[in-house]
Parts: structure tokens; C-alpha cells; sequence
């Protein structure tokens, strides 16, 4: 039998376990492939028996949502208080760069007439 | 319980607080579980579940729905902390109280009982002597009773790969248990020789 094979009975076999029955004849696991297999059937069938589902204690269960709800109204404030800082401070930084930039254009125009006034009071005729 | 699907109440998560609380109760047992039988006690699997929901709260705002169920990425979170955990645990050694309980004399019943109890407790303990990708894919199974294609969503593989993990993990078990079994036998025999001397 391939590996393939026996993962594919195997695999038939755990879907009958957990209640999809008819898998196993989907497939058309021969008898000899059953008995080959019993070891492992019996053995995934324990583990079925043993490993059952548990309950967290309702107590626990209650007080976490409890107390994760809380962080989560704590971090989303957090966060809206941080974008709304973000927001501000780009805001600033524009206002004062478009300020700088007014001064810097008016500084700019009244060296450019400076310049030129000095320019034509030298070349003015003297006498 | 709500109707609203994963992907909605994630997006309505980062800006309402309500909806990781839906997402918790949605989750919670089968985090629980999973924790529990990969720490074999109650009060690491409690302390274990709430780290595994701080972490995901605090990684929400970034997470990106690519289309994989969410409780992939919840059971990784929860397999790093386990993992975290069994290290630290490594270093300080500890026993886990549960276990105290299940071998204590006061429990014990007719013999049979006592035996089966024995058994049971093997089985488990071989369980967790596992890989942890072995232990999730029994979990996935034979807890939340996942179907190969559900299994192989959340683990991240094809269906294919998910059907000869199983084979391999069903022989690698039987293989300890014969082993275990072996040693047993062994152990019992050299305690006659030594009684017989």
C-alpha cells in the first residue's frame, strides 16, 4: 500500500470518527487494507475518547472580556489622542513653513530692491 | 452570539472597542483548549489565553485580512506564547499541579479504573511529547473536529499535506508508545532481579 494510500484510508477513517459516515466506502477501503490499518484505526480512535473539549472556568472567561474590552477602549483613545497630536503638529509645521515662506519671499523682493536701487544710485551721472 | 462576520467585526475592532470583545467570545474556548492541552494544566492555560488576547488586541490595529481565517492567526499567536512558556519552563523545571492531582492516591478507584486513568494520561503526555505542528493538527481534529480542508486553511498547508501529517503523527505515536511500553517492561524486570538479589 502507498503512503498516499494509507493517508487517504486514515484520513476517511478520522472523518467517520467525528460523525461524516460513508467515507471510508467513498474511497473503497478493501478489508485487507482494514486489517493492515486496525493499529492505527484503534490508536486514532483513543485519542478521539481522550482528547476531549474543556471548559475555561465562566469566571475567567467573564473577567478577561471584562478586562480586555477596557484595554481596548484604552488603546483606541490612545490611538485617536496620537493621530489627532499627528494631526496638529502637521497642521503647525505647514503654518509655520507657509509663514517662513511669506517672510522669506517678502525678504527676498526687498533685497532684490534694495539691490536694485543701490545698482542704479551708482550708475546715476555725478555733478 | 453575533452573526457578524470575522473580517467586519476586525474592521470595526480598531475603532470599537465592543467588537474585539465579540471576537474574544467568539474565540476564547478554542484558545483555552488549545493552550490547555499543550500546558496539561488550568492555570497556565488561563494565564496563557490572556496573553494570547493581549497580544492580539495590541496587534489589531495592524493586522491585514489576506483572506486566511482569523483563527490562524490567533492559534500562532497562541503557539509562540506556548512556546515562550515551555522554555521558561524548561529553565525553572516545574511540575504541573493537575498532574499532581491525576496521580494522587485519593482518586484512585476500582483497579480498572486506575488503569484506564493510566492509559489515558500516557496517551496525553505522548500527545505533548509531539511536534508542535502534530499537536495542532490532533487538536484541530479531534477538539474543534475541523475537516482536512478547514485544517489545512488554518495551518497554512494543502489538504494533501494535512492528510500525511496525520499518517505520520498516527505512527510516530504508536511508535513512543511502544517504546514507553518497552521501557515499562524493562523497568520491571530489573526491579524482580533486584528483589530476587
Amino acid at each position: 500500500m502507498s503512503e498516499e494510500r494509507v493517508a487517504e484510508v486514515l484520513a476517511a477513517h478520522a472523518e467517520e470518527l467525528l460523525g461524516r459516515p460513508g467515507a471510508m466506502q467513498e474511497i473503497h477501503v478493501t478489508k485487507v487494507e482494514r486489517e493492515r490499518l486496525a493499529p492505527l484505526f484503534r490508536l486514532a480512535e483513543r485519542i478521539q475518547q481522550d482528547m476531549q473539549p474543556v471548559q475555561p472556568s465562566a469566571d475567567f472567561v467573564r473577567s478577561l472580556g471584562k478586562e480586555l474590552v477596557g484595554g481596548a477602549k484604552r488603546q483606541i483613545a490612545l490611538t485617536k489622542r496620537l493621530r489627532r497630536a499627528a494631526l496638529i503638529g502637521a497642521a503647525a509645521i505647514g503654518s509655520i513653513l507657509s509663514i517662513a515662506s511669506v517672510i522669506g519671499a517678502i525678504v527676498f523682493v526687498i533685497a532684490r530692491l534694495r539691490a536694485r536701487s543701490q545698482a542704479q544710485t551708482a550708475h546715476a551721472p555725478t555733478g | 452570539m453575533c452573526d457578524e462576520s470575522d473580517s467586519a467585526l476586525i474592521a470595526r475592532a480598531k475603532e470599537d472597542p465592543e467588537a474585539f470583545g465579540l471576537l474574544y467570545e467568539r474565540y476564547v474556548k478554542s484558545i483555552y483548549n488549545y493552550i490547555y492541552y499543550r500546558t496539561s494544566n488550568h492555570h497556565d492555560a488561563e494565564d496563557l489565553t490572556a496573553r494570547t488576547f493581549y497580544r492580539a488586541l495590541k496587534h489589531i490595529p495592524r493586522y491585514v485580512d489576506r483572506g486566511a481565517p482569523f483563527s490562524a492567526w490567533l492559534y500562532r499567536i497562541a503557539h509562540n506564547v506556548v512556546a515562550n512558556w515551555h522554555r521558561d519552563r524548561n529553565r525553572r523545571q516545574m511540575i504541573a499541579l493537575d498532574n499532581l492531582v491525576l496521580k494522587s492516591p485519593h482518586r484512585e478507584g476500582p483497579i480498572a479504573t486506575v488503569e484506564k486513568r493510566e492509559e489515558h494520561e500516557q496517551l496525553l503526555q505522548a500527545v505533548r511529547r509531539l511536534a508542535p505542528d502534530r499537536q495542532q493538527l490532533l487538536f484541530l481534529k479531534f477538539i474543534e473536529e475541523m475537516k482536512n480542508a478547514e485544517i489545512a486553511e488554518v495551518m497554512g498547508r494543502t489538504e494533501g499535506a494535512i492528510k500525511s501529517l496525520y499518517h505520520r503523527t498516527l505512527v510516530a505515536l504508536r511508535a513512543d508508545e511502544e517504546l514507553i511500553k518497552a521501557e515499562m517492561v524493562d523497568g520491571r524486570s530489573s526491579n524482580r532481579e533486584a528483589s530476587d538479589e
